[in-house]
């Protein structure tokens, strides 16, 4: 049949550009890495199980699962010709990120009232907050990092879901009607405008938090999450010129006050003023950028390593570099057709929260990719946030594969719903 | 030679990252359209809208259904209309079509069935347009389309 075709010729693409990967590799730096083979050899056995499960079982859209693994190919190949250790580590942390993925997509599917524990979540994020507060340490400007045994992670990371989860509670769950009896903040909390005040309270709490840690970046991309939300659900002009005066307002005081940002914003400006010192990162990701072309320098011909950090936040430069132009734009191509994905997810669930919650992840992953993306081709001032499953990175690989396994979740359930009907 | 074989392979992987793109578009693509061409063929002559709220509702239940020449509502499969309300009877009522008309009789369910708030009893009753069925914990309006 026709559609047999498609369905193992994604599989065969991620394939074939992880063997591609690996010649390339090999060629350009003349030696054959045993390490290499074996790795991505093991990360298309993992991705080809997980996928062979979303088909042969009834898990729900297969096509999430698709481009997560081409992402995440593409990552590992580009870690790998950096360091095999960091390839290493990332190919360890797809595969636990894949079975988290169809873990969480089972219990979001079978475990029912999840919009009923809101305050679970807000004291959740809260307390991850808290945590990293007294017993964090920083990273590259930031203070969100929290050990836990031998690993490290960034709480924030989490706390991205259980936001989302939250705002879609906080406006779609049914009003209960006022009772006699009932606290007057009960009473305020069931019309619109206390719900709209309930958001932009949690939002600005985790935002205070956010900024108190000085993760700017992440910050941008509550926000954005947040007026995401108030713009669908909100319904209110006030709050939206609230929220204008209040982000030019702490914008104006990051600019006047914090070095950090004013450092972020000189650079951004102005990169080839001091381009040995503040300006040597993003003028490296620029020269990195230039030197790829449209098909780029091959893979493990190019010289990446004069860029610092670009395992993590500048890997999308080195693939330009090393991918070309071409290649870049593939990867942002990948990350549009994901979002897309989870739009339509989000309409054709016919569950209110459900609905709120896919929107929220693909805005999330939308805005996150832009941010990042943004920030090293020197589009808008450079904020340190990963880029989803190509950034080297436990934390941001296993959480972002949490979301994604609600989004399956939620296809799930409306596939299941349109079946029995 | 040592040149031309890297770059080949470099243009080969791009090549792929977008076949793969391509793929995916095209099977998003068709899944649409599938989809699409499923709700033209049962383009239907009438059809039942939810009235309640659905957030009042603990059960799935769809917006509208659209109705065929026999259908069957209840919570069993062999119905037409599934629906997993517990104060719906297995085979709860029928809604047919005879020339042009539709009709609605009730099929031996516990709680009765209500058109216009009346009950249907052992009859077998015309359907006009605008005209509100109550079964279970659900009401629909029924809405003939020209």
């Amino acid at each position: 049949m026709k559609n047999d075709n498609y369905i193992v010729r994604p599989l065969i693409c991620i394939l074939a550009v992880a063997l591609l990967g690996g010649v390339l590799i090999s060629i350009n730096t003349g030696a054959v890495n045993p390490d290499t083979t074996m790795l991505l050899g093991g990360m298309c056995l993992t991705l080809a199980v997980v996928y062979a499960l979303l088909r042969f079982f009834p898990l729900g859209d297969h096509y999430i699962f698709m481009i997560t693994s081409m992402l995440g190919v593409i990552g590992v190949i580009m870690l790998l010709r950096l360091q095999t250790g960091h390839g290493q580590k990332q190919v360890i942390w797809f595969s636990v990120g894949a079975g988290l993925f169809l873990v969480t997509s089972l219990v979001y599917r079978f475990v029912k009232h999840w919009n009923k524990l809101n305050k679970l979540y807000v004291a959740g994020g809260i307390m991850l907050f808290m945590a990293t507060a007294l017993f964090g340490y920083s990273s590259g400007g930031a203070k969100s990092w929290l050990r836990l045994g031998g690993f490290s992670f960034q709480p924030s990371e989490l706390v991205k879901i259980l936001f989302i989860l939250t705002l879609a509670g906080v406006f779609t769950n049914e009003y209960k009607k006022p009772m006699e009896n009932d606290h007057k903040i009960k009473t305020f909390y069931n019309t619109k405008l206390g719900r709209n005040c309930a958001a932009t309270f949690v939002a600005y709490l985790f935002l205070l938090f956010l900024l108190l840690q000085r993760d700017w970046g992440t910050a941008v991309l509550f926000f954005a999450v947040y007026i995401a939300f108030m713009a669908v659900y909100g319904e209110d002009k006030r709050f939206l010129i609230l929220n204008g005066v209040a982000a030019v307002f702490v914008s104006i005081i990051g600019i006047k006050f914090m070095s950090h940002i004013q450092v972020r914003i000189a650079t951004w400006l102005r990169p080839f003023d001091d381009i040995a010192g503040k300006g040597y990162q993003i003028t490296q990701s620029l020269f990195a950028i230039g030197e790829g072309g449209f098909t780029g320098r091959g893979i493990g011909a190019g010289s990446p390593y004069y860029i610092p950090e670009v395992h993590s936040d500048f890997i999308f430069s080195a693939i330009c570099e090393e991918m070309g132009i071409l290649g870049g734009l593939a990867v942002i191509m990948l990350y549009f057709v994901l979002v897309y994905r989870a739009f339509k997810i989000s309409l054709s669930t016919n569950n209110d929260f459900n609905k709120a919650v896919a929107m929220g992840i693909g805005v999330m992953l939308g805005v996150q990719t832009f941010i990042i993306i943004g920030g090293v081709i020197k589009f808008i001032p450079l904020t340190g946030i990963t880029l989803p499953f190509i950034s080297y990175g436990g934390s941001s690989m296993v959480t972002t594969f949490l979301a994604l396994g609600i989004l399956q979740g939620i296809s799930a359930r409306r596939r299941e719903i349109e079946d029995e009907i | 030679m040592q040149n031309i074989l890297p770059k080949i392979l470099t243009y080969l992987f791009v090549i792929v990252v977008y076949a793969f793109i391509y793929t995916i578009i095209r099977m998003i693509f068709l899944d649409i359209r599938t989809m699409s061409r499923k709700k033209n063929i049962t383009k239907a002559d009438g059809y039942l809208k939810l009235m309640n709220l659905k957030t009042d509702l603990d059960f799935d239940v769809k917006e509208s259904y659209e109705l065929e020449r026999d259908n069957l509502i209840g919570r069993s499969n062999k119905c037409g209309i599934r629906i997993a309300d517990r104060a719906l009877s297995s085979v709860h009522c029928r809604i047919f079509k005879a020339e042009d008309t539709f009709f609605i009789e009730d099929s031996g369910s516990a709680n009765g069935t209500l058109l216009n708030g009346e009950s249907v009893a052992d009859e077998v009753v015309e359907l006009i347009d605008g005209d509100k069925i109550s079964i279970g914990s659900m009401m629909f309006l029924f809405v003939k389309s020209e």
